[in-house]
């Protein structure tokens, strides 16, 4: 028994490795890469001259970015636990032996590309389109009012794109509730509406964690509604630039820089949140 | 979430209505992550190796392959069947070399992330040529990342190549690279929604335009139209210049009557009259009359911008000679032809109209794959930049155009 | 028992049917349950007590009938509104509140002050003192019962509804929990209604006991006179053990005489449910007497027989003796009384008249022997 008690670390090395090759160690270049010269070039090489200046640089330059990228994800979050919240409770509670046809139906978008189910809110928004056209006539639009290239197609796009990691999260935790806690609210007394709030959120509340974390970081991140939604500079993300400084500007310790500090970001928000979310008196 | 936009199922006719080479949302593409690793794979500061000392032992004559990254649509098809390329087929037959054909090619950027580590490490791409744009064929050259051509092994370049694509300022004897096609960056409108646009001027500033603009975040394409319109030329300005150009898309851009800025992706919106007119690829245009005769192209008479999409045989290369074969073979005029009959961008090669003319006279008159010299005479090659002033000014429009 | 303050009065079901898509589980079912009465709706898995139990707490719709509190109907309202409460088969707790949201519940629901004190009352009266802060994940199965109870409780219903409360708790804990909850029953004096299918369970809590089978009631009555008087062959069997034997009355005047394949003996009027001639004719096991065949018999009903097993319990010692006619019956000798009958022996059983019953032998002999374990 005793020779077998290395076994389990040596089951470990695959994964130790795997993320040391493909995550620590492209972690660590890229927080040297944030440090370096931000006046290297090609042409002249990047110094390592632990040029911290970068962050603050980035950070007085691109914060409006930053906060556009939090401000969207943050109402695409929202937006998308509004609409999922009585869809997956729907799923959970009401489908019957459609259940299983209804969560393909919630997983179905992602058997097409997140590009292209973006591209197609073009035509669904776009300034010919029948959406729009209904909103001139009721006159929830301007003349020249349009919904394509503004921020309420880039936050449309994302809540849309980012539902499903909101809804499965959500149904997994209701579907888990047990219906006899349901009655057994309402015979202590909380009428159907007070019963949803004192005994089926709280009880789901692991489902919205779950659910606006997964929809919130790569909202945040992302970029290609933006880009593919949005007007240009006005709604551009944090993920645009970064996107832009790396492969377009080669400006490598800016976007590394911006990595980081998305990153530090991301997780400084997410441990508040979970901290909140889990200390809180939950009714 | 990084995925390739080339060739997507669903949504195959939407696409494919756009089925030029630039028809993958360039900037859009690939980004994130892989990008990422792709640039911190490498350490910083090591310039590349210098030209001369990359070169390794030629295989061409004992290996008979070649290996060519182009990018996606861009040579021709056979009609039944659309994985074969009838003039490689051509290649092949007439030097006994194997073409291993791969278009992985959908952005200049992505794709130079692709062969940066590489290239300034001094290692082979294992690519033998490749085909890149200006700007990004002139870092290239700039970097020392390129083989020289050996003219000797080029008569028909030589020979044939039209006379406004001969020096580029990045390149101006043509010693590393020869256009593979070329378009031009010109103003589109759809006539369904909007009046003839005859220039910049009204581009910017016309009020029933207003919002229903898109310009190019190429910075070059972009850039270049706006000097034009300015009486400067994209081939030779000065800061000043540049920034007066600025200065005016960021008026134009303030005002709100450019919608934002877009890589390919401006076709079906502009086909949708989503947009009323933008600043568009000539290639994109010819697609979108095709099936749609109200789209239509201006020339302002203050000029366009031609641009080339350059083969370019990188360092380290294993089958030079039979990458200059490839050069010289597609510079044949018959060749060339069989190619411009695919392909929708401009013809570089001299006697490929009268070549054209012989498959279909419609063909050898169009205008944006065969320009007179009159057109071609309005037309400029936007200069080539050093680094820093690259960096400059790719950091000013990125500024204005939202990356 | 009943408490002065209230203003309810009895629990009436009245022509109660509930139907499902292809079954009756209620068939007019007509109860009434006094106020302060401790009730066991006692049958097998799915004879409808629970579906009974569930149109009392509102959480079904009868399909007919009526459910009355005194004079008021509740059949159709709704279950927030019904001052009934529901002490849930494995307890449904909050799993997200600690025992004290938990048992204060109700009282928050129904805007009523002074919280603390009536938590903290309550759960001293199930001897939870202390567990307040503790969330139910935390607690023993018996802890959660009691908490579940008190829950209830705190809510001084008019009726509180049982089901299977004691299902998931073991033996030794759930003799226990038996008393407590008859204590807490006649603390409190609220009309307790209990489903359970426990047919020991029903017999040691509940004052008045109402056998169900099939979504009807069989019999109702005390657990004394289910047990010794039952009136149908489902009650025979279902509570305690019965030994039935097939008999044609010969005589009738003040009691009856029954012959039993041969054997004559006597039953009393007042303990025959039927007026038919043919009979089934039962005795529990315990109110028979064995004797040796040579020794004197001590009481006037008697069958002969041949012990073919004995087996020693403890507190008794269990026979089975062959009659005549191949029936095997079973027999309860408390240890104090040692016949001595060992396997292969000829014995007479004998017993009283008085403990003899009739019952009609138009029923299914066997019907409610087989008790399966769970509810629905």
């Amino acid at each position: 028994m005793r020779t077998r008690r290395w076994l389990p670390y040596a089951l470990l090395i695959p994964g130790i490795l795997w993320l040391a090759i493909f995550f620590i160690a492209p972690m660590f270049n890229l927080g040297a890469t944030s440090l370096y010269d931000p006046n290297g070039s090609l042409d002249t090489g990047y110094r390592m001259t632990f040029h911290v200046a970068n962050y603050g640089d980035a950070l007085s330059q691109y914060y409006p970015q930053f906060l556009r990228s939090f401000s969207y994800a943050g109402i695409a979050t929202i937006s998308a636990l509004i609409i999922a919240y009585p869809l997956a409770y729907a799923i959970a509670f009401k489908s019957g032996r459609w259940k299983n046809f209804l969560l393909v139906l919630v997983i179905a978008p992602f058997f097409t590309s997140f590009l292209v189910r973006t591209l197609a809110w073009t035509a669904i928004l776009g300034d010919n389109s029948t959406f729009v056209h209904f909103l001139h006539t009721i006159h929830l639009l301007g003349p020249q009012g349009r919904i394509l290239a503004t921020p309420v197609a880039v936050i449309t796009g994302l809540t849309y794109n980012f539902l499903p990691f909101m809804t499965l999260p959500l149904y997994a935790s209701l579907e888990k509730i047990d219906p006899r806690l349901i009655e057994a609210s309402s015979d202590l007394y909380a009428s159907a509406f007070t019963g949803f709030r004192k005994v089926t959120v709280p009880l789901s509340l692991p489902g919205v964690v779950a659910g606006t974390l997964l929809t919130f970081i790569p909202a945040s991140g992302d970029y290609i509604n933006a880009t593919l939604l949005g007007q240009g500079a006005r709604t551009s993300m944090i993920g645009n630039v970064i996107d832009s400084a790396f492969l377009v500007r080669l400006a490598y310790p800016l976007a590394a820089a911006l990595s980081f500090m998305l990153m530090a970001a991301i997780v400084g928000i997410v441990i508040f949140y979970i901290r909140r979310a889990g200390t809180e008196e939950l009714v | 979430m990084i995925e390739k936009p080339v060739s997507v199922p669903g949504f195959a006719q939407f696409i494919k209505a756009q089925a030029t080479r630039r028809a993958v949302l360039g900037g859009v593409g690939a980004t994130g992550i892989a990008a990422f690793l792709a640039a911190c794979g490498t350490s910083a500061g090591t310039k590349s190796g210098t030209a001369a000392g990359a070169t390794v032992t030629d295989l061409s004559e004992k290996d008979k392959t070649l290996i060519v990254s182009n990018w996606p649509l861009y040579i021709d098809v056979d009609s039944k069947n659309q994985s074969d390329h009838p003039s490689i087929d051509g290649f092949t037959a007439k030097t006994g070399a194997k073409v291993t054909y791969t278009e992985d090619v959908s952005d200049n950027n992505v794709f130079f992330g692709k062969v940066r580590n590489q290239l300034a490490a001094g290692q082979a791409t294992g690519r033998d040529l490749i085909v890149l744009t200006d700007w990004m064929a002139a870092r290239l050259v700039r970097l020392g990342w390129v083989e020289k051509v050996d003219k000797a092994n080029v008569p028909n370049v030589t020979a044939h190549l039209r006379q406004a694509l001969k020096s580029p300022s990045w390149d101006a004897n043509r010693d590393y690279s020869a256009p593979w096609q070329s378009g031009f960056s010109l103003i589109a409108y759809n006539e369904h929604v909007t009046k003839p646009v005859k220039d910049i001027d009204e581009l910017f500033t016309r009020p029933d335009l207003k919002g229903k603009v898109t310009l190019l975040t190429e910075m070059r394409d972009t850039v270049g139209l706006v000097l034009l319109s300015l009486g400067k030329s994209p081939s030779n300005f000065t800061n000043d210049d540049f920034n007066a150009a600025m200065a005016k898309i960021q008026k134009a851009v303030d005002s709100g009557q450019v919608r934002k800025f877009t890589g390919n992706e401006y076709a079906p919106d502009l086909a949708k009259g989503n947009i009323a007119a933008c600043i568009a690829w000539s290639g994109d245009v010819v697609q979108l009359q095709f099936k749609d005769p109200k789209i239509k192209y201006a020339v302002p008479d203050a000029g366009i911008t031609l641009w080339s999409d350059n083969m370019l045989i990188p360092n380290k290369a294993a089958h030079k000679k039979n990458a200059e074969a490839w050069m010289n073979y597609y510079y044949d005029p018959a060749i060339a032809a069989q190619v411009a009959a695919y392909v929708n961008y401009i013809c570089p090669v001299d006697g490929a109209q009268a070549e054209a003319e012989k498959i279909d006279p419609k063909l050898a008159k169009n205008q944006l794959i065969f320009p007179s010299a009159e057109t071609l005479s309005k037309s400029h090659i936007f200069m080539g930049l050093d680094a820093a002033t690259e960096k400059t000014y790719q950091d000013a429009f990125s500024k204005v155009s939202g990356g | 028992m009943a408490q002065a303050e209230s203003v309810g009065g009895d629990l009436q079901l009245v022509h109660l049917t509930k139907m499902f898509a292809t079954f009756t589980a209620v068939d007019d079912l007509n109860l009434v349950i006094p106020k302060g009465s401790f009730f066991a709706l006692l049958g097998p898995s799915g004879c409808g007590k629970t579906t009974t139990l569930r149109m009392v707490a509102g959480l079904e719709e009868p399909t007919s009938g009526q459910i009355m509190i005194g004079e008021k109907d509740i059949s159709f309202e709704r279950p927030y509104r019904r001052p009934v409460n529901t002490v849930f088969q494995s307890y449904a707790l909050f799993p997200h509140l600690d025992i004290f949201e938990n048992v204060a519940f109700g009282l928050r629901r129904r805007k009523v002050k002074e919280v603390k004190s009536q938590v903290e009352a309550i759960l001293s009266l199930v001897e939870l003192d202390g567990f307040a802060r503790r969330m139910p994940a935390q607690l023993s199965g018996g802890q959660q019962q009691r908490v579940a109870l008190a829950r209830a409780l705190i809510n001084k219903p008019e009726v509180l509804l049982l089901d299977e409360p004691l299902g998931a708790l073991d033996l030794k804990l759930r003799r226990q929990m038996q008393i407590e909850l008859k204590r807490i029953q006649v603390e409190v004096g609220i009309t307790f209604v209990h489903v359970t299918h426990d047919q020991e369970e029903a017999m040691t809590m509940a004052d008045t006991i109402a056998v169900m089978n099939g979504g009807k009631v069989e019999q109702m009555g005390s657990p004394t006179e289910l047990y010794e008087n039952p009136r149908t062959t489902f009650v025979a069997n279902f509570l305690g053990q019965s030994n039935l034997i097939s008999g044609k009355v010969f005589e009738r005047s003040d009691d009856l005489g029954v012959e039993l394949y041969g054997n004559r003996i006597r039953v009393p009027r007042s303990r025959t449910s039927s007026n038919s001639d043919s009979l089934w004719v039962g005795v529990r096991p315990e109110k028979i007497n064995i004797t040796l065949a040579d020794r004197p018999i001590p009481a006037a009903n008697v069958i002969p027989g041949v012990v073919t097993d004995a087996s020693y319990i403890g507190v008794s010692t269990q026979y089975l003796v062959k009659t005549a006619w191949s029936e095997e019956l079973m027999v309860f000798e408390q240890n104090l009384l040692n016949s001595g009958a060992r396997p292969g022996d000829s014995v007479n059983l004998s017993w009283d008249p008085a403990h003899t019953f009739a019952l009609d032998a138009n029923q299914d002999v066997d019907a409610g022997v087989e008790v399966p374990e769970a509810d629905s």
